[in-house]
């Protein structure tokens, strides 16, 4: 086998792996504690992690590794008319709070931005409540090497 | 004491029906009330849990930040430009301290 030849073979059986990874990681977040964050949920939205419907029309843009916890940037947008969305929520599981933010779009787009506090290496969650009454979620996880709350 | 916050516009001068963000920062320490100084002791919760964005005196957004925000904060948010005027950002933390900034929309 020439150089050519492995590079190419190598390069698609690289990226199979990578594209049938990526479902399995998506269920298991690095830094999930669903105890905490349930307790969080039922407090600020009245409901559990099982109510939440997993949707693409939410993204949540988290950094992967985040160098301190303690400026930690944040983004949040959602694919639907302001109008329909009620409310968006950011959770952050292990954090002593996990509730970062509660945001009201009203006459904004439904998009937020900020910079949040990470205790530790953790699974974050945007919830949006929508105006049907609908709960959308969608996760990111973010390594963090010096935590932010201690 | 009053809280500093600079607001900016993104695009500076949007045309009419475009999106643009606005972004605030506030100077404020947003202490968790879990973090220790020096000699132990537990700093007090001291944070922004009220962020509200008027425009021409009507309110058009809010968020409530919990604890867990970043000192010095920013707030980004997107609108849409219909007409020019001025924005409001005004911030309330948890001892009562308040602070705002404006920032003036331009079509271009």
């Amino acid at each position: 086998m020439n150089r050519r030849a492995f590079l190419k073979a190598t390069g698609a059986a690289l990226g199979a792996v990578a594209l049938s990874g990526l479902p399995v990681r998506a269920q298991g977040l690095e830094g999930e504690d669903l105890a905490n964050l349930e307790k969080a949920l039922k407090e600020a939205l009245g409901k559990g992690f099982k109510d939440l419907t997993p949707s693409n029309l939410v993204k949540l843009t988290m950094p992967a590794i985040a160098e301190s916890g303690a400026n930690v940037p944040a983004e949040v947008e959602v694919n639907l008319p302001s109008a329909q969305v009620k409310a968006i929520h950011l959770f952050a599981d292990k954090n002593p709070t996990p509730r970062l933010v509660s945001f009201m779009p009203m006459k904004a787009m439904p998009y937020y931005a900020t910079r949040v506090r990470l205790a530790e290496t953790t699974a974050i969650r945007a919830v949006v409540e929508t105006a049907d009454g609908k709960l959308l979620l969608a996760s990111a996880s973010t390594r963090v090497t010096v935590g932010g709350c201690g | 004491m009053a809280i500093r916050v600079i607001v900016r516009l993104t695009p500076a001068k949007p045309k009419a029906g475009e999106e643009f963000k606005l972004q605030a920062v506030a100077q404020h320490p947003n202490e968790p009330g879990t973090r220790r100084d020096a000699e132990g002791k537990l700093i007090p919760a001291k944070y922004i849990n009220l962020v509200e964005v008027y425009f021409e005196g009507e309110k058009v957004a809010e968020a409530r930040p919990g604890p867990s925000t970043s000192a010095n904060p920013l707030y980004g948010f997107k609108l849409k430009a219909e007409k020019p005027g001025t924005f409001t950002v005004k911030l309330k933390d948890t001892d009562g301290d308040t602070g705002e900034g404006t920032a003036k929309l331009e079509l271009a």
